[in-house]
């Protein structure tokens, strides 16, 4: 048993680095591996070889003629998108399937699809490349599916976030994916992360801190405190997706400790953990590291961004050095893009 | 008084400190900057593209700080290219140094990176394309093209923890024998770029903290073909000139029109406008001053009559 107080504090303060690593660890694993990506068509198409999420390809009809498809006579064939072509096919009164022959085929549409989990009836943002590109309303069970369809091909990454009926807004999940020209991605299993807030900051040891938040509903939402030692405690969101839960801070040594929050869906989709909340026990807060809404606008975006390059190196607004370590660097940037809300 | 048995706790202590060591180096997988290709044969006069990029290894990191040498006397560094880069947010743009051959950038990703999704095609860690020319040298070389100390990732976790960096140069052989035109990879790029840069606005603030708490501009796009090359502002009926964001307003009034053009490597441009708000008619206060007209039209009147 340890009994020298020294040996305790190193051996729970590694702990408690290691646990932060596995945090970080956790959520990147969790952040990319239920993610599903669907290409149509498939990369495949245009290779004469009709394929899985194919109708058809280049001459392989599949066995299929204008009679198999409903029509009366005439010729099947088969669009760049490897779908059916029933342009040359009659029909009952001896016209042709569609009015105006030619059999003109509208290019193949860019488009990404994105479907997740958010919180009931929040409003999502969508970010492209950084920038707001769209907004929607999730339904009373928090699910969202939204098409980009104004879209250049090239690389992108994708950030998603909501506000929950209290305002409170979730971290931004992102995620880089590759948009084909005349291909529609649909990216799913998008599952954002609880919000979290707590009841106080400072608190003496044996008061009861209320953690609570909202996440998609019937959620089961596990709380983590980083006290250094790891403390799990777990609750059922309600119906409209609001969870709430009493901590003792009974077993809490004095001093700062963090909060996180992550959510399992009924379906099984698993959040990435949500921001990290500190609170004090026996003493006030200090070194916190600031907000990234320089200008209080309530977002963190380019303008933000202007203001942490206008004060790059000694900052004449201390409000940019957001670690609080006296200068103005790329550890104060990498924390703004952390927080970035578009 | 505590009693201090050692025999028991610096085992211990060793221990703990073996065990979270063994485990933090093995969560920290390094994330890897390398260059593609990573050998290469080119002869005299060529021009070739060596691309940078990272593999986050099941990490999520927002910031890259490249730095990169070659060698000037055989290399020319003649363009970098930020088409189709991860990084979005630019807090030095490329820079080459060729005296001393040198490149330099700095960049990050809003809301983080973290590497390909599972089951999508291609790759999507492109950080930018450097454009070398082979210089006309005498005698067959090797060349490498490295990255040097400096060169630093830092994570996605709101606290700006650096990851641990490995590297990977490329080594080029140079031949000098010439058979035809020399090839042009990135000419090639050039014509093919015939899509304009993404669209844009123009944010205009005002922050007491900031250019003395006079108005400027914000601006930023992406081109996902040849990369940005430069912008320029035109306030009024001014001239188009050479700007980066953020810019000063030279008009504060803010009554003229003020358009940034973002122009990509191939010369696509993308225009954003503001147009200054014009002050709405004001029909209440032509109601209001006719009506005031009318009562005083009435009492004069009155008077009138009364003497």
């Amino acid at each position: 048993m340890i009994r020298n107080s020294f040996f305790k504090k190193t051996f729970l303060l590694i702990l408690s680095v290691i646990f932060g690593l596995f945090i970080h660890k956790y959520n990147t694993f969790a952040a990319n591996a239920q993610l599903h990506i669907e290409l149509t068509p498939p990369l495949s198409c245009g290779n004469s070889i009709k394929e899985e999420g194919e109708q058809c390809d280049g001459a392989d009809l599949d066995g299929q003629t204008c009679v198999s498809r409903g029509f009366t006579g005439g010729t099947l064939s088969c669009n760049a998108n490897c779908t059916f072509n029933t342009n040359s096919c009659t029909s009952g009164d001896g016209g042709v399937a569609r009015g105006g022959g030619g059999g003109g085929v509208l290019p193949p549409e860019t488009k990404v699809i994105l479907q997740g989990k958010a919180y009931p009836s929040s409003r999502v943002t969508i970010l492209k490349d950084g920038k707001v590109t769209a907004t929607i309303i999730a339904d009373a069970q928090a699910n969202f599916n939204l098409g980009i369809s104004d879209i250049t091909a090239g690389i992108w990454t994708f950030g998603v976030w909501a506000e929950d009926k209290e305002g409170r807004k979730s971290l931004t999940f992102s995620f880089t994916t590759n948009i084909i020209s005349g291909v529609t991605t649909t990216i799913s299993g998008i599952f954002l992360p609880p919000t979290i807030d707590l009841s106080e900051t400072f608190l003496q040891r044996g008061e009861t801190l209320n953690i609570l938040g909202q996440s998609a509903p019937k959620s089961e939402i596990s709380i983590i405190v980083n006290s250094p030692k790891i403390i799990t405690k777990k609750t059922i969101a309600e119906n409209d997706g609001t969870w709430f839960y009493s901590f003792d801070t009974t077993p809490l040594e004095d001093g700062s400790h963090l909060s996180w929050a992550k959510a399992i869906s009924p379906e099984g989709l698993s959040s990435t953990f949500s921001q990290a909340l500190s609170f004090n026990i026996g003493k006030e807060i200090t070194g916190l590291i600031k907000e990234s809404d320089m200008n209080d606008d309530n977002k963190v975006n380019l303008i933000d961004f202007s203001i942490l390059l206008y004060n790059w190196g000694i900052p004449k607004n201390p409000n940019a050095d957001l670690n609080g370590d006296g200068k103005v660097d790329l550890v104060d940037f990498s924390i703004m893009l952390y927080r970035w809300t578009g | 008084m505590k009693s201090y048995n050692l025999k028991y706790k610096i085992p211990y202590l060793l221990i703990s400190v073996f065990i979270s060591l063994f485990l933090v180096f093995n969560f920290c997988q390094a994330a890897i900057l390398y260059l593609e290709p990573s050998v290469g044969s080119y002869y005299r006069g060529e021009i070739f593209i060596v691309e940078t990029r990272i593999d986050v290894e099941n990490e999520c990191i927002n910031t890259v700080e490249a730095n990169l040498s070659f060698s000037p006397d055989i290399l020319e560094t003649i363009d970098f290219s930020q088409g189709n880069s991860i990084l979005t947010l630019w807090v030095k743009s490329p820079t080459v140094e060729q005296k001393s051959g040198s490149i330099s950038f700095i960049g990050g990703i809003p809301g983080g990176y973290c590497g390909k999704l599972s089951g999508e095609p291609g790759e999507n860690n492109l950080l930018g394309k450097i454009i070398f020319k082979i210089k006309e040298i005498d005698e067959e070389k090797q060349t490498g093209v490295n990255f040097v100390e400096g060169s630093r990732v830092l994570l996605n976790d709101g606290f700006g923890t650096p990851a641990k960096v490995t590297t990977k140069g490329a080594i080029f052989t140079i031949l000098t024998e010439k058979i035809g035109l020399p090839k042009d990879e990135w000419q090639k790029e050039l014509e093919k770029d015939n899509v304009p840069p993404e669209l844009f606005e123009i944010e205009i603030h005002q922050e007491p903290s900031i250019f003395d708490g006079k108005y400027f501009i914000s601006f930023s796009t992406t081109d996902k073909q040849t990369g940005i090359d430069y912008y320029e502002i035109k306030e009024g009926k001014g001239d188009w000139k050479k700007v980066s964001s953020p810019y000063l307003l030279e008009d504060q009034s803010l009554q003229g029109k003020i358009l940034v053009k973002a122009v990509d490597k191939a010369g696509n441009e993308r225009i954003a406008e503001y147009s200054p708000l014009r002050k709405p008619f004001p029909y209440l206060m032509l109601l209001a001053t006719i009506v005031a007209l009318v009562i005083i039209g009435w009492i004069i009147r009155k008077l009138k009559i009364k003497k």
